[in-house]
């Protein structure tokens, strides 16, 4: 685990920030958006670390419903943070300030969901129950409406889980699919017909 | 007839629990923490991937908890630490020289982080004054300052702050108590006027 960098005598300051900007502040709590963006300014890691506690069990649900195996929810859970880590260094404090972090990091997300649809398509039969999964498991049958879902066009799947999953806004949808919000609503709408019709089927002996 | 919108809001689903540790780990935002025993007692040690972030004996925090929330990264507990840095931090508090191994300090200020590091220049088995530290930054009247830089040293034992004492000889004030100060002095072999 530790390479020749860990055998030198050395002392690694190239930040300089002064330390009680993080005293006392506990990283695991629930933060505000405000609360989370002052902190991936004056202390990228610590930001960092509560962007992830606060955002990622939800980019994780939302990447279940979208992706066909929990391995690439995991995945598109970790790279969508490891992404914005990347794009925070180039990042000025205005910049900071200014992201709709919610909206920010389900854009990346998307597009890391849309790359895997693309690329690596599976089956829907073998989507993976909740036990092999080794999450807990919801009182919903959530591999039953992963394969409801999965008879979707991409795009009604995607607003259809970005508003009732992710609980986003129309206008932010919007803009992280990059389509007119009249566009999105038909989607939600169509795909919510569907879904009834997917249901009515099986509710028919 | 099934609630369609009621039943795609509660399909949230719990994360695996190694996946935020992953991920602040990757990017190097967050440390690793394990308890490791030693000469001077149970230590709780923290590090990066660029090395040791911190150090506490167990009794000034007596929980894993406790320890990570006086630290000033994010922190994960782990059983044990790897072998070579558990080698190296016994070779470092056996012998009074941190050889071999690294600090990562981010997260203090560039004054805190120079006075560490005139602190490790002093050798097992001697001691300076507050004031040879501000002399050593070309700032001598930062003696105060000095003295609340090491207060706040996060790894004591491996950067000796214990080896900075008063310049009229008595030991100074020390983290864990003056008690333990002269204790380590007294072991490293240093004789001070005031003791």
């Amino acid at each position: 685990m530790f390479g020749p960098w860990f055998r030198n005598f050395s002392i690694d300051c190239n930040e300089t920030i002064p330390q009680p900007v993080l005293l006392g502040m506990n990283l695991n709590a629930p933060s505000t958006d405000r609360e989370i963006k002052q902190a991936l300014v004056t202390h990228r890691d610590a930001g960092f670390t509560m962007l992830v506690v606060r955002f990622q069990p939800g980019i994780y649900s939302g990447a279940r419903r979208l992706t066909h195996r929990h391995e690439d929810a995991e995945e598109v859970a970790q790279e969508t943070f490891l992404r914005a880590y990347r794009a925070l260094g180039g990042y000025d404090d205005r910049r900071i300030s200014n992201l709709k972090l919610s909206g920010w990091l389900w854009t990346i997300a998307i597009n890391l969901c849309r790359d895997r649809a693309s690329g690596r398509r599976r089956p829907i039969a073998i989507a993976t129950r909740l036990a092999a999964s080794g999450a807990d498991a919801p009182p919903i049958d959530a591999a039953a409406w992963n394969e409801r879902l999965a008879r979707l066009s991409t795009d009604q799947r995607t607003a259809v889980v970005l508003r009732h999953v992710a609980d986003l806004s129309i206008t932010d949808i919007s803009e992280i699919v990059g389509r007119p919000q009249g566009t999105v609503r038909a989607d939600i709408s169509r795909g919510l017909d569907h879904l009834r019709d997917v249901l009515a089927r099986e509710e028919t002996p | 007839m099934i609630d369609i919108e009621h039943e795609l809001a509660n399909l949230a689903e719990v994360p695996p629990a190694h996946l935020e540790r992953v991920t602040v780990l990757a990017v190097d935002a967050g440390d690793q923490v394990a308890m490791k025993s030693s000469v001077h007692g149970p230590l709780w040690i923290s590090w990066s991937k660029r090395g040791i972030t911190g150090l506490t004996p167990t009794f000034v925090d007596e929980t894993v908890d406790a320890f990570i929330e006086h630290h000033r990264r994010a922190g994960y507990d782990v059983e044990t630490l790897p072998s070579a840095l558990d080698h190296d931090i016994e070779t470092a508090l056996a012998s009074g020289v941190a050889e071999g191994l690294s600090f990562d300090l981010r997260g203090l200020s560039s004054f805190q982080v120079s006075v560490l590091e005139a602190c490790q220049t002093i050798p097992c088995g001697s001691a300076q004054s507050y004031g040879w530290i501000a002399s050593q930054l070309g700032k001598p009247g930062a003696t105060r300052a000095v003295g609340t830089a090491l207060a706040k040293n996060p790894i004591p034992l491996l950067i000796p702050c214990h080896r900075v004492v008063r310049s009229d000889g008595s030991v100074g004030s020390y983290a864990f108590g003056s008690d333990m100060k002269r204790e380590l002095l007294v072991e490293e072999g240093v004789l001070l006027p005031g003791m």
